[in-house]
């Protein structure tokens, strides 16, 4: 049987602050489990608020922290083992990042095009400049931009939707099977949101890319995931379905978070914002 | 003390209806002039805005990152510092004590109209509030040049107006990083509000917080707001904040203002084809439709488009719309719009699926 694309299994971690005296215990992971099958793509959403340990959770799935406890595995492999530089390129290969703000994961003195040239050397031994700049332009078709316009273009001369997608197009020249994308999506204008969104179904649907999706924003999360977990504190309270699992919460704390959602189209009924607050005279 | 500040008439009698809008706008021009190299460059943040905001409303105001509706606040709070130059145009207020045109004090009394008639709250809670002094300190730092109160009168005075904001007083003796993210920015929310300003500027206050404690606050806001009869002009770029919360609306697009009418009637009939798109690409949890992306990026304000400014990005632009900007003009009562195929019919305009 083949393993699967990747197993969380009962992970914890624990940070620890202070010295002898005084010293601090954060759970930030609490036994979090879940496992994505290799043969069926899909968007596996991480929902909560801050503090609720999702960024942790990404980092040791991208092998940057090491679990506590229990076990993460990526085809079957525990990432405890990938250490060599070798087994750390070809881990980071296939599983790759997007994080929240493009215009801090891009050096503002660097142009664009250089962190997608380094990727295709480094990940696809490209060479030649032209091998490279074809692996990057063929990445670049994917999210629907073109070595020709991002060439030799500064962070600053894009928009926040453009450079989130070279973002991606850099994360993509190596062919990953999984894409973990931390908020990719908070940091950009609502006319280009959906761009961004977009996208991510299509590289689900046309390339077969898994991709985690880690927000706070439960209506994007609605329209393009397939499964999710809620984390409250370290603990996931939830997981299913997405589309069972929001039209119909179970848990008191994913009840609340349904409920504090502003919807466009409970906003004219006139018990839409009380908010508990007492009433007030109007 | 706490019931001196109850004596403030309540909204229902401010609700009588006045002449005189308490912020008018008028044909505001508010450019960044940078010479770079010896080559000046002009950013006309803030082109050509007219807008009137009433009393005892909150006045909602949407739009991108760059589209200038950071420019267009700090112009209206005369907060502006070059580059960001008034070119022309006008902002004037009508207190209860007198019309004031902002750019025609002095330095004084514009310092003398600031947190007492217009306030500001502001998005970093974190940056607004010292980190190594304690809260007190800077209600004392903003707030006692503003109120007669000295003294314990005035420690008085701040623990009733946190009472009235349902908020624990022993606030006042923490630092900003023991409060939550949701806590601080509710008592920047009382420091703005300390001196029951007439006119309220919030600047995307609820961005920077988690769903949960986003709608704790806003509820806030809406209650100070009916409480003490102010104006609020809110900032933010989430629409799902603004249909929740404002009673009119002023979408702005590279620098201009686009459309402008009752928030439910923006929402219910858009008539610009950019508002039309932002309402109908909202994702909405029971709505598996898939949703459109607009094409195309927000223009550059320093060499923006000719004509109106959205038509490189527009479905419905038309020949006029490359080479005329189109005027605001009132196509339905009280409901503004700048669009050349909306003021030709307006059932163009529709959102797209």
């Amino acid at each position: 049987m083949k393993p699967n694309l990747l197993d969380v299994e009962h992970v914890n971690k624990i940070f620890t602050r202070g010295g002898f005296v005084s010293r601090r215990v954060t759970h930030a992971v609490n036994d979090v489990s879940f496992s994505l099958a290799a043969d069926k793509p899909e968007v596996f959403t991480i929902i909560g608020e801050s503090g609720s340990g999702k960024t942790t959770l990404a980092g040791m799935i991208l092998n940057s922290l090491t679990p506590t406890g229990g076990q993460i595995r990526f085809r079957g492999r525990d990432l405890r083992e990938i250490r060599s530089r070798r087994d750390r390129l070809e881990f980071m290969s296939h599983v790759q990042a997007i994080f929240q703000n493009p215009f801090d994961a891009f050096n503002p003195l660097k142009r664009v095009d250089r962190y997608l040239f380094s990727a295709a050397k480094r990940f696809m031994e490209c060479r030649t400049p032209a091998a490279a700049a074809e692996r990057v332009d063929e990445s670049l078709h994917k999210v629907g931009l073109s070595l020709a316009e991002v060439q030799g273009r500064y962070p600053h001369e894009m928009s926040g939707g453009q450079l989130q997608r070279v973002a991606i197009a850099r994360a993509l020249v190596s062919n990953p099977s999984l894409i973990v994308a931390d908020e990719p999506v908070s940091m950009i204008d609502a006319s280009l949101r959906m761009t961004v969104i977009n996208l991510f179904k299509k590289l689900r649907d046309e390339f077969g890319v898994s991709i985690i999706y880690i927000t706070h924003d439960l209506a994007t999360a609605y329209y393009i995931s397939d499964r999710l977990i809620i984390m409250q504190k370290g603990r996931v309270v939830e997981g299913g379905d997405a589309r069972t699992v929001l039209a119909a919460p179970q848990h008191p704390y994913s009840i609340k978070l349904r409920q504090a959602v502003l919807s466009v189209d409970d906003a004219w009924r006139d018990d839409s914002f009380t908010g508990g607050m007492p009433a007030t005279a109007t | 003390m706490i019931a001196d500040l109850r004596s403030i008439p309540s909204s229902v009698e401010l609700r009588a209806p006045q002449a005189a809008p308490l912020l008018s706008v008028d044909r505001l021009k508010a450019y960044y002039k940078v010479k770079l190299f010896g080559i000046d460059r002009e950013v006309r943040a803030v082109d050509d805005v007219s807008l009137k905001i009433n009393r005892n409303e909150i006045y909602g105001l949407a739009g991108e990152s760059s589209s200038g509706k950071s420019s267009l606040i700090k112009t209206i709070a005369g907060a502006i510092r070059p580059p960001l130059r008034v070119v022309e145009g006008s902002v004037r207020f009508s207190f209860k004590d007198g019309e004031r045109d902002i750019y025609k004090l002095s330095p004084q009394e514009l310092s003398a109209i600031r947190w007492s008639h217009l306030s500001y709250i502001m998005q970093g809670s974190m940056s607004v509030l010292n980190p190594v002094r304690r809260i007190k300190h800077a209600f004392a730092d903003f707030a006692l040049p503003h109120v007669a109160a000295k003294g314990a009168d005035f420690t008085h005075l701040v623990e009733g107006h946190l009472k009235r904001l349902h908020l624990d007083p022993a606030v006042l003796q923490a630092y900003p990083h023991e409060l939550s993210g949701g806590m601080r920015q509710r008592v920047t929310i009382a420091l703005a509000t300390i001196c029951s300003p007439e006119f309220i500027i919030a600047d995307e206050p609820t961005t920077a917080l988690d769903v949960i404690v986003q709608k704790g606050v806003l509820a806030m806001i809406r209650e100070i707001q009916q409480e003490f009869g102010s104006s609020v002009l809110f900032v933010t770029h989430d629409m799902a904040v603004h249909a929740n919360l404002t009673d009119r609306l002023g979408i702005m697009y590279a620098g201009r203002l686009v459309e402008e009418g009752r928030t439910r009637d923006v929402f219910k009939r858009p008539l610009h084809p950019y508002t039309a798109h932002l309402i109908s690409s909202l994702p909405r949890i029971g709505d598996e439709a898939p949703k459109k992306a607009l094409e195309g990026s927000p223009p550059s304000l320093a060499d923006p488009p000719p004509g109106c400014r959205f038509h490189p990005r527009c479905p419905l632009a038309i020949d006029i719309c490359r080479r005329e900007a189109p005027p605001m003009v009132e196509l339905l009562p009280g409901h503004r719009t700048a669009c050349h195929v909306a003021q030709a019919d307006p059932a163009r305009v529709r959102p797209v699926a």
